[in-house]
């Protein structure tokens, strides 16, 4: 597994079935009786976030937030250290002879500094995991999937009754029907 | 349950379809430059000139071409990074702070006002760093070992916390901006014609497709970096006026400063903003987009923050007189009365008086007025770091050390070119990127609740 890794990509899929819809709404109905006909849903590509829709397909809850959390705790532990490397261990600054030690002049360099690792640390992960790489070539299903219309992809996996998703794709208001074979795709 | 709305107006008038914000909003990208958009780029352009000439001159010939002194040390440079570094601040509010607070209407501007933040930051950087008059060991300000033992950065000194401030608000606003962008670069990837365009929006929208675990992944993230900038925001502003404020200098001394100054760059920001966007929103055709009710919110949020710095103002002016400090007194009657009088009531009459005009509605729902208002903040607010500035220097503690201090032809030159920078860069983001966030804009269409 890995960002580039070419089985990820839709064009070398065997077989998926596609479907085509102008209307949030009924993308959430269909994308609900699919999931309730038992039909696994490959992915959703919307123009915009439709909220609910990871939840019907049973998308597992993001992990940011914590590793958000961790880089976090990097960042304030790699500050304070530098800090205490630079002005405890290897030149002590004497102010009024005062104790060298922590003091709350430390505070907005480790605060600027766990900010900044916790903002990158996690804007890694989030391309990582998304997949999203400078230069990387997209994968799409329909040219106005990043405009207007939003698109269900299926995979076909044996047992699949096809005509059956299909047609409750139709009832659910697909507005086009697609077969996807080896990065070619055909109108139903 | 989600249903649209009955009884809220709004946020994008005109019956407008998911298609019709793409066609409007990359309108400009997908089309050759207007002629306004032409003026204004070879205006910015002369502005751009002039920061170039003043720049080499300041480098060529030393910093003794600007008219600071032993008194007056921070002059029109610091003068100038504060304000710029006010002015970034609204983009980081707008994105981060009314996002936290859900306020759907950020969705219109918050492109354009984070943009303005990472241009912004880099007008104010470079004040202080060619303050520092050897630009070429500008990295010492940096905690690097050096070839002269070790000897490392004060970690005590404000000055110090700036250069970690400011770098990573820059950073981190960057990161947030560009996130935001990636949907709506593969927007415009999908819609330009030519090989060359295909190829860089394709290059800079990381194989976006819209996926809905992508999706679900990018409002989080944008969640928690709204979580993040807001501290942030908060700190490098406070940080700044601690740049003041942890000096004995009258009339720099106060506790005051932090709050004072997050208002005033709130307020500032805002002023920027609604310059930019009265005038995009003519240009652009953005009406339906940035609607009269957008100006208007930012209007109140104007008179908030005025008025808040307003208070601010006189608190400074009861506390210097209640604390029985002599040198304090000075330095605030000497701010009213003094041979700075004019710039101290410059900035009473821009930041407090001005903006209680909007108390009005025909005030808050009047485009060409708001431009005037929104220029007069900005007007208020650089009279405010000078007067901060220049009023406490020039007379302190020692009356033999008293000038007076005005502005060289090279620092107004800087000034005026950091206007050429912004406006350049903000020419060519609205240009080749989408001046409104698309894909958010796409789904308030219905209004829901």
């Amino acid at each position: 597994m890995g960002i580039l890794d070419k089985k990820l990509s839709l064009r070398n899929r065997s077989k998926m079935l596609v479907g085509i819809w102008e209307d949030e709404d009924k993308l959430v109905e269909a994308t609900s009786a699919l999931v309730h006909d038992g039909v696994h849903i490959h992915d959703i590509y919307t123009p915009y976030p439709v909220h609910g829709l990871e939840r019907i397909i049973g998308a597992r809850r993001s992990r940011l937030a914590r590793v958000a959390f961790l880089c976090g705790l990097t960042g304030f532990i790699l500050m304070t250290t530098m800090i205490w490397y630079m002005y405890v261990l290897d030149w002590p600054v004497n102010v009024g002879n005062k104790p060298v030690r922590f003091t709350p002049s430390w505070i907005p360099v480790m605060f600027e500094g766990t900010v900044l690792c916790t903002a990158y640390g996690m804007g890694f992960f989030f391309f990582w995991r998304n997949r999203l790489l400078l230069g990387v070539k997209n994968d799409l299903l329909d040219d106005r999937q990043t405009d207007d219309r939003m698109v269900i992809a299926i995979e076909c996996v044996e047992g699949m009754n096809e005509s059956d998703v299909l047609n409750t794709m139709k009832s659910n208001g697909a507005v086009e029907l697609r077969e996807l074979n080896h990065g070619v795709q055909t109108t139903i | 349950m989600i249903h649209d709305s009955l009884i809220r107006e709004r946020l994008v008038t005109g019956d407008k379809t998911a298609a019709d914000v793409t066609r409007d909003i990359a309108r400009p990208i997908l089309n050759q430059p207007t002629k306004s958009w032409k003026i204004g780029f070879t205006l910015s352009l002369i502005f751009l000139g002039i920061f170039g000439i003043s720049l080499f001159n300041t480098i060529w010939t030393g910093i003794g071409v600007w008219n600071i002194n032993k008194t007056v040390m921070w002059g029109w440079d610091i003068t100038n990074f504060v304000f710029w570094v006010g002015i970034g601040h609204a983009g980081t509010l707008i994105s981060a702070v009314l996002l936290l607070f859900r306020q759907k209407w950020r969705m219109s501007i918050n492109r354009s006002a984070e943009a303005m933040t990472i241009f912004a930051v880099v007008c104010a950087a470079m004040f202080p760093v060619f303050h520092m008059g050897r630009v070429w060991v500008g990295y010492w300000a940096l905690p690097l070992p050096n070839a002269f033992g070790s000897l490392w950065v004060n970690f005590n000194s404000p000055l110090l916390w700036d250069v970690f401030a400011i770098s990573t608000y820059f950073s981190v606003s960057l990161l947030f901006w560009y996130i935001g962008l990636i949907p709506d670069i593969a927007t415009i990837r999908d819609k330009v014609k030519t090989k060359t365009a295909k190829f860089w929006y394709g290059f800079f929208s990381m194989g976006w497709t819209g996926s809905t675990r992508t999706w679900a992944r990018y409002e989080l993230i944008s969640l928690i970096l709204a979580g993040l900038s807001t501290p942030l925001v908060l700190s490098v502003h406070t940080i700044v006026s601690t740049d003041f404020a942890t000096s004995i200098v009258p009339g720099w001394h106060t506790t005051i400063f932090p709050p004072y100054f997050v208002a005033g760059a709130i307020f500032s920001g805002f002023g920027m903003v609604a310059t930019l966007l009265v005038v995009a929103r003519k240009v652009m055709n953005y009406e339906n987009y940035i609607t009269i009710g957008h100006l208007e919110a930012m209007t109140k949020i104007i008179m908030v923050t005025g008025s808040i710095v307003g208070i601010a103002y006189l608190t400074e002016f009861f506390i210097a007189w209640y604390s029985g400090v002599e040198y304090e007194q000075y330095a605030f009657i000497n701010r009213a009365t003094g041979p700075y009088w004019w710039a101290y009531w410059s900035m009473m009459s821009c930041n407090l008086l001005a903006p209680q005009v909007f108390w009005f509605k025909w005030a808050r729902t009047t485009p060409w007025f708001i431009f005037i208002m929104s220029i007069v903040v900005n007007v208020g607010m650089w009279f405010e770091r000078f007067v901060i500035i220049v009023t406490s220097l020039h007379r302190d503690y020692l009356p033999s050390s008293w000038v007076m201090y005005s502005g060289s032809l090279t620092e107004i030159g800087l000034f005026l070119g950091t206007f050429g920078i912004f406006f350049t860069c903000f020419f060519l983001f609205a240009k080749y990127m989408p001046v409104i966030n698309m894909a958010e804009v796409k789904s308030i269409l219905r209004n829901r609740e």
